[in-house]
């Protein structure tokens, strides 16, 4: 669906220029010194701390460590290293999401990701260093996500996990109802049950035939059937699937049977407190509960105890207080939702998609304000939704082994008066906000001189139109067009 | 007026009927209430003078009179006593885009779009009336209202938890007006026939279905005789081949194995959930629920379907219903009915006879159930008005009572739950301080699923 044209191309080398001009220690060794590092949620901070990465990964943290002679450093005495914001479900940075589609398990965002989609570059402004980019809300059985880094001009380079999981939705898509809604639900994976009974039942009359033709024509039965594997699964199998080797199932059903062998994680969107019910009974009737994410709305606080029952982790979308309104006197109620799951011990991590701000950190810092452990508040932004991703290894904090994420914030981290100032991706250099020529553009209020290729006199207001949502190839045009008025003598800096 | 509190924590407040074996005395009595009255209806026509209800872990475990109070039970009184009452047709609870969803089919299940969420103090003020069960229906206005649902009015309890039964009845509606402009005659027509080519449709399918089955049986005895005979042939087959092929070799020629041939195995149908639900329907497996007002088109509906000799037919609204009482009374069907059911703003809504309808049709003799008709979500809360009033159009009391108990659980398949008073059963009871349909009469207590979920001042 990615239609690259070579301005776009010209578009997003530019960017990625920007954003890996101080990229010098490719596969290489690096060394931060930070003033204090904060490794993760609920583990100690070491002052005057040096984290060294080699190939990608932390080989060293602390506060005695020795920089190797061929270690590029970044000496940041003044600045706190804090691992890198992981956002667990993000429908953002596509160029077109297949929204609102029946089931269509056997799409990929991967199809529909565009590197140079502004979200990228804003998250990394916002410390965001891992992300699970899942559409679907709007669906029955929506596609396949995946995990990648918001760092590269090409999907392979972004790429951390090609498959994150299947993405569900009990919320009624545009024009339908709850109760077509869990109809077309339930028809998915009875399509698929009888879809391969159907399968099975078909290659064993083809084999009794086959069986009766050697008696009649009297010859020994030569040659063994091409062997599959049994179903796996919890909930429901369908016997003799060993006769059908993998391979010849048709693979538009392929992502669903996984899901229901307990092999894939499934996404599942809840609107709704009442959907919360519907999700649970679908997963648990197909035996993919065990691998289950809610992403809730606030409003589906409600169902915490229903949630915490399953033993679900839940992303929690949309702002972290949630406005309630009586239907009978109009009095209103703020509830703070992530204290309500964290009363009934539900798993969640934040998200960026809300209405209040796109930054996880100013989530967090919010909880902390209305008395949340900083601990739970910085695991919600880190390792819970590390964890969710089945990356609780890799990710979310720093420790030796992790990849070399890291953030150097300019002060306290969950504090609003502090900024991203670097960010490093597996040891790259992903951004560094002294060259952050948008940011520059909006303190000063004027484009920076040697940002031609940028489209830098575009105004601020006109950056807000060119953001994310818009076509690529569009917004190619638009920065054309700019390059083109500019070269004109039309710049709009009159 | 009502003075309503929620008392799940007071008395008996459990769900649970095994705890009833299982529980030691002392909380066996804990768990305890008798209901007394001075007349106990178990159903509308046999009434105990006199008669109690002892009620264990919510569960009827004896009815009759002179019962003792075991200790510590709490015993409630009242003039009168029934079993809860049901709403033929409601929409309470009922997510709110399910009335406007064109994709609802007739697979399409209600009880898929109930919400647990809804505000308790409407659920409380249906159960104030005496209400303790409906049937819920999604797309009152659509052709097809798919499969709908009987639910308890259970509260601190799921959806789930509360649904009855999840498939009572296949609904849909004919020559209904939409987005407030009436269908023209010919529409009305044609659903009228499309209904019955529907109903067809099912029941070719259970036939395809029979056929298939039969055909498969008979093929696979076939094959099994077949398997058995090639089987002990197969030592002659080899020698056979074996000698064709030295044949085949001396005299140079290619050797060609013998075309098999056998009987194909039969095709099963395609399954189709719609068809599947339609034939469920025309098997008389579920009762068929059709909202129909005009003369016309009640007269081409019964017509139409009298060769589906084990349909389980219901006319919904009926406006113009008592012309054909005769045909109705004769082939038992009952009627719906429901205060307002208007056409949309045209003369003939003169025609209009609001619950005086259900008196006249009981008088012909065709069975009637009320229901308060789809309309607001706690419309339910009227059910006991809608009755009175149809007993101030002349209808007997009795028969009124049976159109919100007995009635409508023997329709929806449900009597063996709700509807009347059992031993045995989760207790769906209400008290009054007089008769039941009287105006000066209040509700004192309401136990719902066998917990005490009303009481009044």
């Amino acid at each position: 669906m990615n239609v690259f044209t070579a301005s776009t191309r010209a578009a997003a080398i530019a960017i990625g220029a920007l954003l890996l001009s101080a990229n010098a220690a490719a596969d290489g060794k690096l060394a931060i010194k930070a003033g204090k590092v904060v490794q993760g949620p609920g583990m100690p901070e070491i002052d005057k701390g040096v984290i060294l990465i080699e190939n990608g990964r932390i080989a060293a943290i602390g506060a005695d460590v020795k920089v190797p002679w061929d270690a590029t450093v970044i000496d940041a005495p003044k600045l706190v290293a804090f691992p890198g914001f992981v956002e667990a479900h993000s429908a953002r940075g596509m160029d077109r999401p297949n929204e609102n589609i029946d089931p269509a398990a056997f799409l990929s965002v991967r199809d529909s990701i565009d590197p140079v989609n502004f979200y990228f570059e804003d998250s990394l402004r916002w410390g965001i260093t891992t992300i699970n980019i899942q559409q679907g809300n709007n669906c029955v059985i929506a596609g396949q996500g995946m995990v990648v880094r918001p760092m590269g001009i090409t999907i392979d380079e972004m790429t951390v996990k090609t498959v994150s999981g299947v993405k569900l939705s009990a919320t009624p898509k545009a024009g339908m109802s709850a109760a077509t809604q869990a109809q077309a639900l339930r028809k998915a994976f009875g399509d698929l049950q009888r879809y391969l009974e159907q399968l099975v039942q078909e290659k064993k009359d083809g084999n009794d035939r086959a069986r009766r033709e050697a008696l009649f024509q009297g010859r020994d039965l030569e040659g063994e059937n091409a062997k599959g594997r049994a179903m796996e699964g919890s909930a429901w199998k369908v016997a003799g699937l060993e006769l059908i080797p993998r391979g010849e199932i048709d693979e538009k059903q392929v992502p669903l049977l996984a899901l229901v062998e307990g092999k894939l994680p499934a996404f599942f969107y809840c609107g709704r407190p009442m959907d919360v019910h519907r999700a649970l009974e679908v997963a648990r009737d197909n035996g993919f509960l065990a691998r289950t994410t809610l992403v809730i709305s606030p409003a589906c606080y409600k169902a915490a105890d229903v949630i915490a029952e399953a033993g679900v982790p839940v992303v929690l979308e949309g702002p972290v207080v949630f406005t309630e309104t009586d239907p009978l006197t109009g009095a209103e109620t703020e509830i703070f939702v992530p204290g309500e799951l964290k009363k009934k011990n539900v798993r969640f991590a934040l998200s960026s998609a809300n209405t209040t701000t796109e930054s996880l950190w100013f989530q967090a810092a919010q909880c902390v304000g209305r008395g949340m452990t900083k601990t739970d508040a910085v695991a919600s932004v880190t390792t819970i939704p590390a964890e969710i991703l089945g990356l609780g290894k890799q990710v979310g904090s720093l420790e030796v082994g992790k990849a070399g994420n890291v953030l150097l914030f300019s002060g306290e981290p969950l504090s609003v008066t502090s900024w991203v100032e670097k960010v490093v991706i597996e040891g790259k250099e992903a951004y560094d906000r002294s060259k952050d020529v948008r940011v520059k553009h909006l303190m000063a209020g004027k484009a920076p001189a040697n940002t031609q290729a940028m489209g830098g006199s575009a105004s601020a207001e006109k950056k807000v139109v060119c953001c994310e949502g818009e076509d690529p190839a569009e917004h190619a045009k638009h920065l054309e067009a700019e390059a083109k008025k500019k070269d004109k003598g039309e710049g709009e800096d009159k | 007026m009502l003075a309503i509190i929620s008392l799940m924590t007071l008395g008996l407040h459990s769900g649970s009927t095994s705890m009833f074996h299982s529980a030691s005395e002392d909380q066996a009595t804990a768990r305890s209430v008798l209901v007394r009255s001075e007349k106990l209806y178990v159903t509308p026509k046999r009434v105990i003078e006199g008669g109690a209800l002892l009620i264990q872990d919510g569960v009827i475990v004896q009815i009759g009179r002179g019962l003792e109070a075991p200790e510590g039970a709490r015993v409630i009184e009242g003039r009168v006593v029934c079993p809860g009452f049901i709403d033929a047709w409601s929409s309470f609870a009922l997510e709110e885009n399910a009335f406007e969803d064109d994709r609802v089919g007739r697979a399409t299940r209600a009880s898929d779009a109930l919400d647990s969420y809804v505000d308790p103090r409407f659920e409380q003020q249906i159960l104030g009336a005496g209400v303790t069960a409906y049937r819920v229906q999604p797309s009152a206005g659509a052709r097809a209202g798919g499969l709908g649902a009987v639910v308890r009015l259970h509260p601190g309890k799921r959806a789930d938890q509360s649904t009855l039964l999840a498939d009572c009845c296949l609904a849909g509606g004919i020559g209904l007006a939409r987005d407030g402009r009436a269908v023209d005659v010919f529409d009305r027509v044609g659903e009228i026939d499309r209904w019955i080519g529907a109903l067809s449709d099912g029941q070719a399918y259970l036939e395809e279905q029979n056929e298939y089955r039969h055909e498969l049986e008979e093929w696979q005895k076939k094959i099994a005789e077949k398997d058995k005979e090639l089987d002990e042939a197969f030592k002659k087959a080899k020698k056979d081949r074996e000698k064709a092929q030295t044949e085949a070799k001396d005299k140079g020629t290619e050797f060609k194995e013998k075309e098999y041939k056998e009987d194909k195995k039969p095709k099963a149908p395609r399954f189709d959930e719609d068809k599947a639900e339609l034939a469920r329907v025309a098997s008389g497996e579920l009762p068929l629920v059709l909202e129909v007002h005009r003369a016309l088109e009640i007269r081409s509906l019964l017509e139409g379907t009298k060769r589906f000799t084990r349909l389980r037919l219901a006319i919904a609204g009926g406006t113009d219903a008592l012309e054909c009482a005769e045909e109705l009374k004769a082939r038992r069907i009952p009627v719906i009915v429901w205060p307002q059911p208007t056409v949309g703003g045209r003369p003939e809504e003169a025609r209009v006879k609001g619950m005086g309808l259900a008196a006249a049709l009981e008088s012909a003799g065709v069975e009637v159930i009320l229901g308060s008709g789809a309309a607001a979500g706690i419309g339910s809360r009227d059910l006991p008005l809608l009755a009175a009033l149809a007993v101030g159009h002349g209808m007997q009391s009795e028969a009124a009572l049976a159109a919100i108990t007995t009635r409508p659980a023997r329709m929806f398949d449900v009597s063996d739950k709700v509807g009347s008073l059992e031993v045995g059963r989760q207790a769906d009871v209400v008290v009054f301080s007089g008769e039941p349909f009287a105006a000066t009469t209040q509700v004192r207590f309401v136990i719902s699923g066998g917990d005490l979920v009303v009481e009044g001042r």
